[in-house]
């Protein structure tokens, strides 16, 4: 096993990186930007580098900078967390160049999962199907209307090399579709260079599931069932959970095998998490295939028992799985709450700051509760990074005890100084449509602008 | 460090230049590029539609159409020699890519050298240059080892010309000579034999290790035209030569095959049987990655004028996988670029001539025009290409050089001696070499630089490229010499006079640059392909990979042990 890992990550992520390293024995070097520097969770890691500036593209983007840090405190492997770096295959690449071993996929997984086309096509080999639509880039607005009419509108285009919603356009119709197809290649080619297009059916109030999977060298891969994590507010993350509501436990052995036997199919070493979208019909389509460890993993740990970080770092050393499918056990239900420093009566705004107070309690439901923090009081929340104070996850026998058991530890938790997103929680959990399992991606069950003012 | 430390190169195209002398690059270039492709397509045509049909109307392929049969799907054909005789005549008519044609094809997962008569011109019969192509094919395969597959269609020689293309020492004979060579040398040799192969024809597939025969294919010394009594007794060529006498009884092809589909099967079949290509194996356990700034934007990064500067470095990071390089010696000689970086994830060396100015190293602070050698830039150019010739690291040599310095200062320091040194190691080296044309190609630069003299594996040109012993400009000078001042102004007062100087100088410059043409170049094979800026990279994939799939025939040396290393150890001052 790797006697130094460095940490190329802050906050709450350093953190749990931190945690499994130091239990498998591995001395944790972490870099953190001059605004980190003195930061409490940096004295739970072995070794702190400073790598420039507050702002990330000056210090936690800063690939050559993070590599020297490295080489320099003779660490032998690199754990990118998420975000950040955890999907930038030339600073994989430039980690195995040094010598270093980078905790993900190779860079060539990582840039053909990270390209549309090629990740779907990928997949459909391996038995994965996505959403109706074209089967690769369109070649033409005549071609595009073919495969709109065999779909059916309502359609969307989307650019292969997009993101951020740009260059995609949603079309009703035959006439919007010349329109969209024009604007959102135009929009493509001067935002990526790239204004090829592709199309799929486009469908509403789905749900977004995702199966856990994990992969090693020899290629063996297993999965840790699925999260459900259709919570959303502005394609964010709010509340995720496992089992999902959705699924029959047929569906979920089902889905689990093929995502674990695509996976291994192309070559994916690692932890993995590969996206479903559930549309309100039932039928279930491959989304992406994300080559990292997701924020919300520790709903599956709780479920699962299976330290996933631990297993990260064995995988990354070459060792065999020593998991099989089998061995997996799934049990009871999770739920976890990403507690942000944001003011929901401001539309959300972030509300960096000192924390004065920030207690949760322990053991108030009828289930176990797991808090993950960089955090403790006196702290300060600096503004040039995302928002997250902690994720609390409960687990109980059945769903309603995980809910319980929340609804509980987040009604006593203690949080001043900053504003939080309790109340959004609270109202979510509470409300007869999440109690039911019964919510998709349009809307947040529970909530809605009034509800700030009557807190 | 036994890690090649490579580190991220180049700037996104915004921060290198404004969109509006960007747009205004790209502009200038597609047009340049747009006559390429026209040319290329013309080439393609061979003698046109009508001769495609006549081939089809005998159940047969075009050549063309038998590589697209026979290479992988999903890959594309690197024709070279593709304007070899372009715009010759020949009597009354022209022989498109000489009759010929030869391309580095993707074959199970191999690359492979296919030499393909083109039967859409003149029924595949060999022109002047058509040996020297297929030669110089055979010799990219035999460099490489790669497997070699012939695809014969050919009536013989074009018999008008033959005194052209017969007796010489790149003669018609000469390719079997090369056959033997590849032979000799270990290189798989497979030939599909589709038609016509008559005398000189005849003796292309017989050497291959195996051949296949069409029903309508025959390999004759003669043909029926020349066989007494051949009327009377009705024989035709099959007769004489078709597979009922050579796989059978003469034993001299393999096997008998209904139509070329099923040949090409057969050929794809065989060398799946071959031993699997290596490259994969020496990408030393990383993963192939496009380079991180896209390689099309090299159509943008070269300036309209062939006089303006650019940052070369700007074009490596759109060469290199991920845009990753290590820049040897950065501190010396700066006028020259050398480092190592990965081509679809397979080291290649690379050596590079900055432009604008750089430090001279002579004068401590003072600065000199690049784009030319100075004696360090040569002595750090010989050491690399030596060291990768230890290593086994193919060099990709990126000219754009006008020559070597001159004066009294460049003869004291010994550059005739410097400039010998690394002519002898590149003459020396067996590492595979290639040779890319960007621009400028001038003069002992060009030989210096593994120009086509110094036997590059291929030299590719761009529609950019000026080839030349000086440019009109300086030759201009040289002629009107006595005429012209220190300032190499025109020295008389005299208006007619002045007049008429002007008028000789500019006609000799233009005459310079008409045959800096690339297409003349291409046409009279000093120079092997002319290929877009934006196909560059898809080119050196190709380099990358074939150099690296053959094992045993030349030396590769792990990372840990290269002889780079110890270069850069004893770069720096330590401590």
């Amino acid at each position: 096993m790797f006697r130094s890992l460095l940490i190329a990550n802050r906050g709450e992520v350093a953190v749990r990186v931190a945690r499994a390293a130091r239990e498998l024995g591995i001395r944790t070097v972490c870099i953190s930007s001059e605004a980190d520097l003195g930061a409490s969770w940096l004295e739970g890691v072995d070794e702190v580098v400073c790598v420039g500036a507050a702002a990330p593209k000056d210090s936690y983007l800063r690939i050559e900078r993070i590599i020297q840090a490295a080489l320099q405190t003779q660490c032998a492997a690199v754990h990118p967390g998420w975000g950040f770096l955890a999907e930038n295959s030339r600073f994989a690449s430039l980690c195995a160049q040094h010598g270093l071993t980078f905790l993900g996929p190779g860079p060539g997984t990582m840039e053909k999962l990270g390209l549309k086309i090629p990740a779907k096509q990928a997949m459909r080999a391996a038995g994965l199907d996505g959403i109706p639509g074209s089967e690769g880039l369109l070649g033409s607005l005549e071609e595009a209307r073919e495969v709109a009419e065999a779909t059916g509108y309502p359609v969307i285009v989307k650019a292969d090399a997009g993101g951020g919603g740009r260059g995609m356009r949603r079309c009703d119709s035959a006439g919007e579709l010349e329109s969209g197809w024009h604007q959102a290649s135009a929009e493509a080619e001067a935002a990526f260079g790239n204004g090829q297009l592709y199309l799929e059916k486009y469908i509403t109030g789905g749900r977004h599931i995702e199966i856990q999977i994990l992969c090693d060298a020899f290629g063996h891969g297993i999965h840790l069932g699925e999260r459900e994590c259709s919570i959303q507010r502005n394609h964010q993350k709010l509340i995720e959970e496992s089992p999902s509501p959705a699924l029959t436990p047929e569906q979920r052995s089902e889905l689990g095998l093929k995502a674990a036997k695509a996976a291994s199919a192309i070559g994916y070493v690692g932890a993995g998490t590969v996206e479903f979208f559930r549309e309100p019909g039932g039928q279930l389509y491959f989304m992406e295939m994300n080559a990292r460890l997701q924020v919300e993993h520790p709903v599956t740990e709780m479920v699962s028992g299976i330290d996933l970080v631990k297993q990260q770092l064995l995988v990354a050393a070459n060792h065999p799985l020593e998991i099989t499918q089998d061995d997996v056990q799934l049990s009871g239900a999770a739920i976890e709450c990403r507690i942000n420093a944001e003011d929901p009566s401001a539309d959300f705004r972030p509300t960096p700051g000192k924390l004065e107070v920030y207690e949760f309690p322990a053991g108030v439901g009828p289930g176990e509760v797991r808090v993950d923090t960089h955090l403790v009081a006196g702290d300060t929340v600096p503004p040039y990074y995302d928002s997250l104070l902690a994720k609390v996850i409960a687990h109980g026998a059945t769903r309603d005890e995980a809910i319980e058991t929340m609804l509980a530890t987040l009604r006593e938790a203690r949080i001043e100084g900053v504003s939080t997103t309790t109340p959004l929680h609270l109202a979510v959990l509470m409300s007869p449509e999440f109690r039911r399992g019964e919510y998709d991606t349009a809307s947040i069950p529970g909530w809605s602008g009034e509800q700030v003012a009557n807190h | 460090m036994p890690h090649p430390p490579l580190i991220s190169i180049g700037r996104p195209r915004d921060a290198v230049l404004d969109e509006k002398t960007y747009s205004k690059n790209v502009e200038a270039m597609r047009e340049k590029s747009g006559v390429l492709d026209e040319r290329r397509a013309e080439v393609q045509a061979g003698w046109g539609p009508k001769y495609e049909e006549r081939v089809h109307a005998k159940k047969k392929l075009t050549a063309r159409e038998r590589i697209e049969e026979l290479k992988d799907d999903g890959t594309r054909i690197f024709e070279v020699g593709t304007f070899v005789n372009y715009g010759r005549e020949f009597g009354r008519v022209k022989s498109p890519g000489a009759g010929i044609v030869t391309a580095f094809t993707r074959v199970e997962g191999r690359w492979t050298m296919v030499i393909a008569n083109d039967n859409t011109v003149a029924s595949g019969s060999w022109w002047p240059q058509t040996p020297e192509k297929i030669i110089r094919g055979q010799e990219m395969a035999i460099r490489l080892r790669l497997p070699v597959i012939y695809l014969v269609d050919c009536s013989g020689l074009f018999l008008p010309e033959q005194s052209r293309s017969f007796p010489g020492r790149t003669g018609a004979g000469h390719i079997f000579k090369k056959n033997s060579e590849l032979a000799a040398a270990g290189v798989p040799q497979i030939a599909g034999v589709f038609g016509d192969c008559i005398a000189g024809g005849g003796y292309m597939p017989i050497i291959s290790d195996r051949v296949y025969m069409t029903e309508q294919a025959y390999m004759v010394i003669a043909g029926a035209a020349l066989i007494k009594g051949a009327k009377s007794q009705q024989l035709s060529s099959l007769d004489i030569g078709g597979p009922e006498v050579h796989v059978h009884q003469s034993g001299c092809a393999d096997v008998r095959v209904p139509d070329d589909a099923a040949a090409l099967a057969m050929i794809r079949r065989d060398v799946a049987k071959l031993a699997s290509p290596a490259y994969d194996f020496y990408r030393h356990g990383m993963d192939a990655g496009e380079p991180f700034f896209p390689p099309h934007e090299l159509e943008g990064l070269f300036p309209a004028d062939h006089r303006m500067t650019y940052q070369v470095e700007e074009v490596i990071a759109r060469l290199v996988d991920r845009s990753l390089f290590w820049e040897i010696l950065p501190g010396r000689g700066q006028e020259m670029l050398i480092g190592v970086g990965r081509v679809n994830g397979l080291y290649m060396g690379f050596v590079a001539n900055r432009q604008g100015v750089v430090d001279d190293p002579e004068f401590h602070g003072a600065k000199k025009a690049a784009g030319i050698f100075y004696k360090e830039g040569i002595a750090k150019v010989s050491a690399f290409s030596r060291a990768c010739d230890a290593d086994g690291i193919p060099l990709v040599w990126l000219q754009d050089i006008s020559g070597f310095d001159i004066g009294v200062e460049a003869e004291r320091l010994g550059l005739l001696g410097y400039g010998s040194s690394l002519i002898y190691t590149n003459s020396t080296n067996s590492t595979p070499m290639f040779t890319v044309l960007l621009r400028k190609a001038s003069g002992a630069g060009y030989y210096a630089m593994a120009g086509h003299p110094y036997d590059p594996v291929v030299q590719l040109s761009t529609p950019i490229t000026r080839q030349s012993v000086m440019e009109g400009r300086t030759l201009a000078i040289a002629a009107f010499n006595t005429k012209l001042d220190d300032d190499f102004e025109i020295a008389t007062t005299d208006p007619e006079e002045r007049a008429k100087i002007e008028k000789g100088m500019r006609e000799t410059e233009q005459r310079i640059e008409a045959d800096m043409d690339p297409y003349q170049a291409a046409r009279q094979m000093d120079t092997d392909e002319i290929v877009r800026f934006d196909e560059l990279r898809a080119w050196l994939e190709v380099f990358a990979e074939a150099s690296y799939q053959s094992t045993g025939y030349r030396r590769t040396k792990n990372p840990r042990i290269w002889s780079l290393h110890d270069i850069d150890a004893l770069s720096e001052p330590r401590g």
